[in-house]
């Protein structure tokens, strides 16, 4: 297919045996003219390659002129570049000549634009079609790709190659909805000015708009069969695998990555400089997302009490994004005498209404009903008994009877401080309300019986809050009292009588893991997530998130990239995680954290990339030296290299970015 | 002082309404006293607070209310400097008085709010932010605006909920103060340091509660309000307040290497410079999320009903104590819950070995605030030494408290360092680390309060974390 002749290098004597062109005459330096022959990418496949006659000083350039001449297309040429195949390498330096370059007729050279299409998997699980620099390092693509997401940061990402692409070929899933942002025109991404709270780019057509709003917004939650069929790791070594990070400092086209390929974007450094939601709605939104998958994929451990509040924020987080999407940036909070006033105002408006009137108003709403009482605490076996209850401010009140609720109460309750759970058996009908409240001399166990779920819902929200030290007042009662329904309704046990609210009807297994799915029934997860929930119920959306995020941060695996490694003078694999101030050694067998050593206390770092070992020195006298088994040693490198970057990061340097550093830390011999 | 030159020149109908409603305000509070003091009385069969003014009043010895009359006057004298309109002062010495005669420590504010009505009416039209150049028509509508203000606060002021409490002192003397519910044990600490004269560039004063009955000590947070943790208090308690030097209060701040490098020998602890420990502290406390200290290890836990103590592997994490149950490994997800720190606190204890045939005299419990004596829901944990016994209590409160507990020591060592520089004891440099807080950290933390000592926004410069070590050299083995 390509016509390979070698080059002929002609000096002045031999010129008269070769009959060549008369254009060497021309240039009159006894060169030579030799054919190139270059693909133009864009001729199509079929195409047969396009040969130029070129000398060997003639710069790139200009190879690329006569090629556009040749071609007799007219279009936008200024992104394409050449690409030579056999050395895997962009020609971008357009001044160099074909000689300087070391191209000689053999080359197999192709010319094609330097911005294709991607298909792009974000930590959400959406895909998007955009078009990102194939020709750059990795490190610059991402930038690209950041800058046009509205991504701040874009340091702390990076790209790598799904992993379940080779675990799972047979499924059909070419069904998945592809968002296309290839249209977006690139020149428009240089200035992130924001426009109707997006960026501008984002706001021209309703339909990347509604793409804008799915990176901002989270995701509802995936049906637990979907959760249950993705790829999991089962230990430390798989998480080893699963590093599969493409090198930042090659293009994309070096390291074989083709037009349409699909490739994950996620975080890849765990410090999150400078969080703030008020400019990183999408920043805020991935983050969540790939912290949330990690947990659902048990890629990081955590207990069940720490499960339970997961899920709970992500239901609760489900919730508010469903009802409030793009409020990200609540109003700042009224000025005291504004809100006091207005509330008199309100009050006042009322018209000509009686000081005890206003009075009444003023005071908590109660809540009055026949309620059945037990203490177990008490040996008696007399079981449940019915009091008129009174609930009023953060107090319980109890009376023989309705009629006797204006005498006084046989007992009051204080509720503050006290610990409520529920007790409940939709298909037996039973909905207790139990409270433990705290006393000098210990715990007062009280169980409140209601009638039905209406009455349950109630009462528990009040205790709930009381409990507090929030009234019924509170604006808060009533959304406590729809979420107490809406996880009964999670406990029904046939799904099928289910009422109208079906939004609100979120699968309790879709928001744990699948250890927990299988662990627990749905009538026993819901009471679970249920009471983690009750102290994060009243969080902002904003909140939330951070919330989910801290929890994830505090949790002791978090932050760790694993790679199996061999110590030198050591005959077994062990695990080397990377952590952003430290690295650990693990011990394959146990598990167990053998040694840390921290990045403060390194004096240098070397890499013999011919035998591919990574040597470290510490603060006194420490040597460690390693080769990598499941990654190529430059990913160790980078990791290492690119978390010394991040920790010189600082509040000053706010928006720049200091690329050469960065480069110089983790580009291996790239960089020298 | 335009306020005051104001209210002479004009006694406009807002003044008469405004001290007419005052009055009313002393009516109400005065008339409901006795109703209000029955109704404590029947919330004390759950909390028998030490609320009750006539009794903890009656208490105090002759000279402790000589110290306090005193107080009180400072204390309204202080306020008519902050405060210049006279109808300030006026009232507060007036619900001081009336505190202290009759009225019942806490009165719900009944107030008719029609007389309000006028008020509110003519001052709706405001601007919310009166520029700075006042005109007089404006300047009239911003006191206007002020009084309404002030009016609103006395509404809460009516609420609030005062004790009085006597303080022991290390010397073995006692101070007594009157402690209003919006008051933190900072505020008092601070009050407490300048009464005694005492080292005020020192952070580790702490006050303690003591329970003799349980033979526990807690030392309380900075951020608390002192009158909650004292409304728990049985009517009969034999609880003290003291006031002392805690030299571990802020240890975890002061060597962060105790506590987050455990597992390295002392001698490596010992000689760890000052840049690595504010790397510590920077790494586990100046991130949106606070790091607890990963600590494990043996502990014996006192079985319920049975009186003895039991070896157990326990774990500490961010969200609670767990331990390794029979048969299973220390992974996550194995692990059993032992306690969540939500609705407990941390107490040290004295001499267990020979009140619950403890192992060790090294034991700390978990309960509840309000559980005052021996009980199935306190937990009990007894450590080995001394040593693993203080990783635990002080990696504790960090769990419980978390980034609050930092911006407190922060304070600390802010207002240690300002008397320091104002009293010309230049012996001790401000130690501790640079005050930032990320934005993040702050929203976490939310509930404002006016009275929380304000953390400062300044932002220093910051020297990176520390020297990156060169760019690896290459090296190509032949």
């Amino acid at each position: 297919m390509y016509k390979r002749r070698t080059p002929f290098f002609v000096s002045a004597d031999t010129l008269e045996e070769t009959a060549t062109t008369p254009c060497i005459l021309e240039r009159g330096k006894g060169m030579a003219v030799w054919d190139l022959s270059v693909t133009v990418e864009d001729l199509g496949p079929e195409a047969p390659p396009i040969t130029v006659s070129v000398t060997s000083d003639l710069h790139i350039g200009g190879v690329i002129l006569k090629l556009v001449e040749k071609s007799q297309m007219k279009k936008d040429w200024s992104d394409h570049a050449l690409w030579w195949e056999q050395k895997q390498q962009w020609l971008l330096r357009t001044a160099w000549t074909l000689e300087k370059c070391g191209i000689h007729a053999d080359a197999r050279l192709t010319f094609m634009p330097q911005h294709k299409p991607l298909r792009l998997g974000l930590p959400n699980g959406l895909t998007l079609r955009l078009r990102a620099c194939f020709s750059g390092s990795v490190f610059r693509t991402v930038l690209g790709i950041c800058k046009m997401l509205n991504i701040r940061r874009p340091e702390e990402l990076s790209l790598l190659r799904p992993v379940e692409e080779k675990k799972k070929k047979k499924d059909k899933d070419s069904s998945e909805e592809v968002y296309d942002l290839t249209d977006v025109p690139l020149s428009s991404v240089s200035q992130p000015c924001l426009y109707n709270g997006m960026p501008a780019h984002f706001a021209d057509s309703p339909k990347t708009e509604k793409v804008y709003k799915m990176l901002s917004v989270s995701q509802p939650a995936p049906a637990p069969e979907v959760i249950a069929k993705l790829y999991r790791p089962a230990s430390v070594v798989d998480k080893a695998h699963i590093h599969s990070r493409l090198d930042s400092s090659r293009s994309l086209m070096q390291q074989g990555v083709q037009e349409n390929d699909r490739l994950w974007l996620r975080f890849k450094y765990y410090c999150f400089h400078d969080l703030e939601p008020k400019y990183d709605a999408v920043r805020l939104t991935q983050l969540y997302e790939q912290a949330r998958w990690a947990i659902l994929l048990e890629d990081i451990d955590c207990t069940e009490e720490e499960m339970m509040l997961f899920g709970a924020l992500q239901y609760h987080i489900n919730k508010l994004s469903l009802s409030e999407p793009q409020k990200m940036n609540s109003s700042p909070a009224m000025d005291d005498l504004d809100s006091a006033l207005q509330c008199l105002e309100v009050k006042l408006d009322g018209g000509e209404t009686s000081p005890q009137d206003m009075l009444a108003g003023l005071t908590a709403p109660e809540l009055n009903d026949y309620l059945k009482l037990f203490r177990p605490k008490r040996l008696t076996l007399k079981g449940y008994k019915q009091y008129w209850f009174k609930f009023k401010d953060d107090s319980i009140s109890y009376y023989k009877s309705k009629e006797e609720s204006l005498g006084e109460p046989i007992q009051q309750i204080n509720l503050k401080g006290c610990e409520v759970a529920p007790d409940v058996n939709v298909a037996g009908q039973k909905f207790c309300v139990k409270l433990l409240i705290p006393a000098p001399e210990g715990m007062n166990e009280v169980y409140l019986r209601c009638d039905n779920e209406e009455q349950y819902a109630r009462w528990m929200a009040a205790c709930r809050l009381a409990s507090k030290g929030t009234s019924l007042a509170d604006s808060s009662f009533q959304s406590e009292v729809q979420s107490i329904r809406s996880f009964l309704a999670m406990q029904q046990t046939n799904p099928n009588t289910n009422n109208s609210q079906a939004d609100d009807n979120i699968n309790t297994h879709s928001l744990v893991s699948p250890r927990y799915s299988k662990k627990y029934k749905a009538k026993q997860l819901a009471p679970k997530i249920l009471d983690a929930y009750q102290n994060v119920a009243q969080i902002s959306l904003t909140d939330a998130l951070l919330r989910f995020l801290q929890i994830w941060q505090s949790l002791p695996d978090f932050g760790l990239s694993f790679v199996v490694v061999r110590f030198k003078g050591s005959r077994k694999d062990e695990v080397l995680g990377i952590a952003p101030n430290r690295l650990i050694r693990i011990d394959l067998g146990v598990g167990d954290v053998v040694k840390t050593w921290r990045y403060n206390n390194m004096r240098q770092w070397n890499v013999n990339w011919d035998i591919r070992q990574v040597a470290i020195e510490f603060d006194g006298n420490v040597n460690i030296a390693f080769c990598c088994v499941t990654a190529d040693c430059k990913i160790v490198h980078e990791f290492i290299g690119g978390y010394i970057f991040m920790s010189t990061r600082n509040r000053e340097q706010s928006e720049t970015l200091n690329e050469e550093l960065f480069h110089k830390l983790t580009g291996g011999h790239e960089a020298l | 002082m335009d306020s005051l030159i104001k209210k002479t020149a004009k006694m406009d109908d807002i003044d008469a309404m405004f001290s007419d409603l005052l009055g009313e305000m002393d009516m109400l509070t005065q008339s409901l006293g006795p109703e209000m003091t029955s109704n404590s009385k029947r919330e004390n069969h759950f909390s028998i607070g030490f609320t009750d003014f006539n009794e903890s009043l009656n208490e105090l010895e002759d000279q402790d209310l000589d110290a306090l009359m005193a107080d009180l006057g400072s204390d309204s004298a202080e306020s008519e400097g902050r405060q210049q309109t006279a109808v300030t002062n006026y009232v507060q010495t007036q619900q001081q008085a009336s505190s202290q005669s009759s009225a019942p420590p806490h009165v719900q504010a009944p107030i008719s709010l029609s007389k309000m009505s006028s008020l509110t009416c003519s001052s709706t039209s405001l601007p919310p932010e009166p520029p700075k150049p006042l005109l007089p028509g404006e300047a009239e509508a911003k006191s206007k605006a002020d009084k309404i203000k002030l009016a609103l606060e006395k509404l809460k002021e009516a609420k609030v909920k005062k004790l009085v409490v006597k303080v022991m002192l290390s010397d073995g003397s006692s101070k007594t103060l009157m402690v209003d519910e919006r008051q933190t044990v900072r505020d008092v600490l601070e009050n407490l340091v300048e009464k005694t004269h005492c080292d005020s560039s020192c952070v580790d004063w702490s006050l303690c509660e003591t329970n003799p009955e349980l033979q526990t000590e807690r030392e309380f947070e900075d951020h608390e309000y002192l009158v909650e943790p004292l409304s728990a208090w049985t009517r009969d308690s034999e609880n003290k307040v003291i006031f002392l030097l805690k030299p571990e209060k802020y240890l975890i701040f002061k060597e962060p290497q105790i506590f987050y490098l455990w597992k390295k020998d002392k001698r490596f602890l010992s000689e760890i410079k000052d840049s690595q420990k504010e790397l510590l502290l920077k790494e586990n406390f100046e991130r949106p999320s606070v790091i607890v200290p990963d600590l494990e290890g043996q502990l014996y836990l006192r079985e319920d009903g049975k009186k003895t103590w039991k070896r157990r592997y326990f774990l500490l994490r961010a969200s609670g104590i767990y331990y390794v149950p029979k048969g299973k490994t220390k992974t996550s997800r194995d692990l059993a819950c032992f306690i969540q720190f939500d609705k407990v606190n941390i107490y040290t204890t004295s001499d267990y070995k020979q009140k619950y045939k403890a192992p060790t005299d090294f034991c700390f419990i978990l309960k509840h605030p309000q559980i005052q004596k021996e009980s199935q829901y306190i937990r009990f944990l007894c450590c080995d030494d001394e040593h693993t016994l203080s990783l635990w209590v002080h990696s504790i409160r960090v769990a419980k408290y978390g980034a609050t507990m930092y911006k407190n020591y922060q304070a600390a060592v802010r207002r240690a360092s300002t008397f320091s520089s104002t009293l010309h004891l230049t012996s001790r440099p401000a130690p501790g680390p640079t005050p930032t807080t990320p934005s993040t950290v702050q929203r976490a933390a939310g509930k404002a309060n006016g009275h929380v000592p304000q953390v400062c926004d300044d932002v220093l410069e910051q020297p990176p974390d520390f020297i990156p070590p060169p760019p690896p050299v290459c090296n190509f083995g032949i």
